[in-house]
């Protein structure tokens, strides 16, 4: 069964056609990599997914439900999708263990003790349980993104989005976070979609790339082939760029 | 001083209807101008006009005609006497200054926290009680308690519409005495008993906020 | 420590700064109240060669400010014009009229500060207030009425004692007093100025306006659906007021009011103020003698 599924998805910003006739299927389970230049629509399409940005016409289906239809209850799918963000976004008025536990507490009613236990296991998934009651002022840009994978973990997803989650990041710090992703990609049946220039790690997890430009999906591969063989001349004008670099 | 013992409880009695009015419409503008304050920050153009409509209407008619409108006007339909028609008219005139101050506290707040929340699975209401305002209100103390301030000051209002508060048991202290000048210092001295405290504890507030961040 | 130690300051300083408004208050009005101690009010007028009368804005009939004009008209206006003129030909000095409005609130106040010379408004003679000030003789016979709605069934103030009544006065008249002596139940409550009281009463914010029927009159003849009742609670006659123990003003005054009440000239103002108001007998009003 398909976890995310776009027919023919347009979306506009008044004039510009940021989605153009987009078409893709995404498997329960499967982790796919979102890349092209910058001002290809990628974000745009991530944040479609969970209702960030709404879609013009086509129809796009995610858990089942459909996101242009406004009968369509937007917080039962976010419940199920979540998002990790380039910046983070964490609570800046509560602690890195707040931030953990505040929606499972609010939306899915989980138990407080029950809570609390899972916080402390994400935290200590992601290496930062000495950092439990710390603001998100005192935390690092790393330490802050971790947090706010942990954050998205704790309610247990069954699919989840990452959009450039190391684009803001020091050199310094990736490593750190793509280790916790490299984790969650293997270890779990979660639907991972993410948008990244980080090459190695797409080669690494990836079963799928998605090549995108100018707001169109130009290719749609498997990992190794999209690597050692692209067909698009613009997906390898790009490889050859993003690998000099 | 003689003025303030033979007169005191009528001063008591005012301090007491000026006290009730403005906590009452502290409270009640705090609420109603957070409830406008969100509207204009929502995606629906509906919400977003009728918010900008109430809070253009009221922040900017004089207070006595608002008062005047619920004392002469209002009254005929529902009964209310002078203390609640002025009360109700400095709560709603206060909401509209408050609306502003908020709407400038969110705004101020990273869209990315109300982001941030919705993707987490939080509603917009959520979003909006535990993340956003916390936020907003830090940023908003300041000109929130400059409005307070005011409040108590414009509660002199009710002496127009017969509220029976301080300002109008000064002006019959004053008619009966010819002792305008002392009566009015009295009165002033009243208000202060509200106003210092109040403008002490939302500074010893700031310095908490400041402090926490 | 640091910060307990700004907190404490911060206390102390508002504390300070409270009491240093408050002192200053008291001590600018006791400059004012030794300032008071003026030269007296008919010397001041001769030299300045005129007369200023603290008068109504908002009184039909006494004193109304005509918005056209920009000048107040009424009984009290024309009988100061009428007076200044007079007081002008028994001391020899040419005197002109000036006027300027007060409310009941603030008239004493004006005089004592001299910005004002004299009062003709409405105000009533009683002992307490002749404690504070001067006043000449009666120049207008008024009695505290009642206006109330015509479909009412008010007739009397009998009618007004009961908890469920709001009578509706106006600030620093003599009306409330007299509404609790007769009326103990009935809630008293007083507004700014007669067309405030008047607009509350139509919008039901009482029963009963309160005060000298010559006022009441005035009102009743603008709003034909109330009227006038319970004859004259109290007799309160109208005087000038001057500021106290101003006894030669005092005396020019009186003499001015009576060669006036002698030669006509008071009778013909009363006829032109008094004649045309519906349920009045203005010929009471004139004085024979």
């Amino acid at each position: 069964m398909s976890m995310i599924e776009f027919k023919n998805v347009q979306k506009y910003y008044g004039d510009f056609h940021a989605l153009h006739d987009v078409n893709l299927k995404i498997d329960q389970g499967e982790t796919v990599v979102l890349i092209g230049p910058s001002g290809s629509g990628k974000s745009t399409l991530i944040r479609t997914v969970n209702g960030l940005e709404e879609i013009e016409d086509g129809q796009l289906l995610v858990d089942g439900f459909d996101l242009h239809d406004p009968k369509t209850d937007m917080n039962k799918i976010r419940k199920n999708v979540g998002m990790v963000f380039q910046h983070f976004n964490l609570y800046n008025n509560k602690t890195a263990l707040e931030n953990i536990m505040l929606a499972p507490r609010l939306v899915l009613g989980r138990e407080e003790g029950e809570n609390k236990r899972i916080a402390m296991e994400l935290l200590e998934k992601v290496g930062l349980a000495d950092k439990a009651n710390n603001m998100p002022s005192a935390l690092s840009g790393g330490q802050k993104q971790r947090i706010a994978i942990a954050r998205s973990l704790a309610m247990k997803p069954k699919a989840l989005l990452f959009d450039e989650p190391t684009s803001a990041l020091d050199p310094e710090m990736i490593g750190d976070v793509l280790d916790v992703m490299r984790d969650i990609a293997k270890d779990s049946s979660m639907t991972l979609l993410v948008v990244t220039h980080e090459m190695g790690f797409a080669k690494a997890v990836a079963d799928r790339v998605i090549f995108m430009a100018d707001g169109r999906i130009l290719e749609d591969n498997s990992t190794a082939a999209f690597f050692d063989n692209p067909t698009e001349p613009r997906a390898k004008k790009f490889l050859s760029q993003v690998e000099r670099h | 001083m003689t003025l303030l013992e033979d007169h005191f409880s009528v001063f008591a009695q005012g301090f007491g209807h000026t006290l009730l009015a403005s906590i009452i419409a502290l409270i009640g503008s705090l609420v109603l101008g957070t409830f406008f304050a969100i509207l204009q920050v929502t995606k629906s153009k509906w919400a977003r006009g009728l918010g900008n409509v109430y809070v253009q209407i009221f922040r900017n008619i004089p207070l006595l005609i608002i008062t005047l409108f619920f004392y002469l006007a209002v009254a005929k339909v529902i009964k209310m006497t002078g203390f609640t028609a002025g009360t109700v008219a400095l709560t709603l005139y206060t909401s509209a200054f408050i609306a502003e101050s908020v709407r400038a506290g969110i705004l101020s707040v990273d869209p990315g926290q109300m982001e941030g929340a919705r993707a987490n699975g939080l509603s917009f209401a959520q979003a909006m009680r535990v993340i956003v305002l916390p936020q907003a209100f830090r940023v908003a103390i300041p000109s929130l308690g400059n409005q307070f301030i005011n409040l108590v000051k414009n509660s002199s209002i009710l002496a127009f519409v017969g509220g029976l508060d301080l300002m109008y048991q000064g002006n019959l202290v004053a008619a009966n005495t010819f002792d305008t000048f002392a009566t009015y210092i009295i009165v002033g001295a009243f208000y202060l008993i509200i106003t210092l405290p109040l403008s002490y504890y939302i500074q010893y507030l700031e310095r908490q906020l400041k402090q926490k961040a | 420590m640091e910060k307990a130690k700004k907190r404490r300051f911060g206390i102390i300083a508002s504390i300070v700064l409270a009491l240093v408004i408050v002192l200053g208050f008291f001590w600018a009005s006791a400059t004012i109240s030794k300032n008071g101690k003026h030269q007296d009010t008919l010397t001041r007028v001769e030299k300045q060669g005129k007369i200023n009368w603290g008068v109504k804005a908002d009184t039909k009939l006494f004193g109304l400010m005509n918005t056209k004009t920009g000048t107040p008209e009424g009984f009290d206006i024309d009988l100061a014009k009428a007076v200044t003129k007079q007081i002008g030909k028994q001391t020899g000095k040419k005197l002109t009229p000036t006027f300027t409005p007060v409310t009941s609130a603030s008239k004493v106040q004006l005089l004592k500060n001299t910005n004002i010379d004299a009062v003709m408004a409405v105000m009533t003679i009683t002992p307490e207030r002749a404690k504070v000030v001067d006043f000449s003789n009666a120049y207008f016979p008024a009695g505290q009425s009642l206006l109330v709605q015509k479909d009412s069934g008010i007739n009397s103030v009998n009618d007004l004692n009961d908890s469920s009544k709001t009578v509706l006065v106006v600030v620093g008249t003599t009306a409330a007093q007299n509404i609790k002596k007769f009326a103990p139940k009935a809630k008293v409550i007083a507004l700014q100025d007669y067309a405030s009281a008047m607009q509350a009463l139509k919008a039901g914010q009482g029963q009963a306006i309160s005060t000298d029927n010559a006022i009441l009159y005035g009102l009743a003849t603008e709003n034909p659906s109330y009227h006038v009742v319970g004859g004259t609670l109290t007799y309160g006659p109208y005087g000038a007021a001057f500021d106290h123990d101003e006894k030669p003003m005092v005396k020019q005054t009186n003499e001015a009011l009576a060669t006036l009440k002698k030669n006509g000239e008071y009778n013909r103002l009363i006829k032109k103020w008094f004649s045309g108001v519906p349920g009045l007998n203005w010929h009471e009003l004139e004085v024979h003698g």
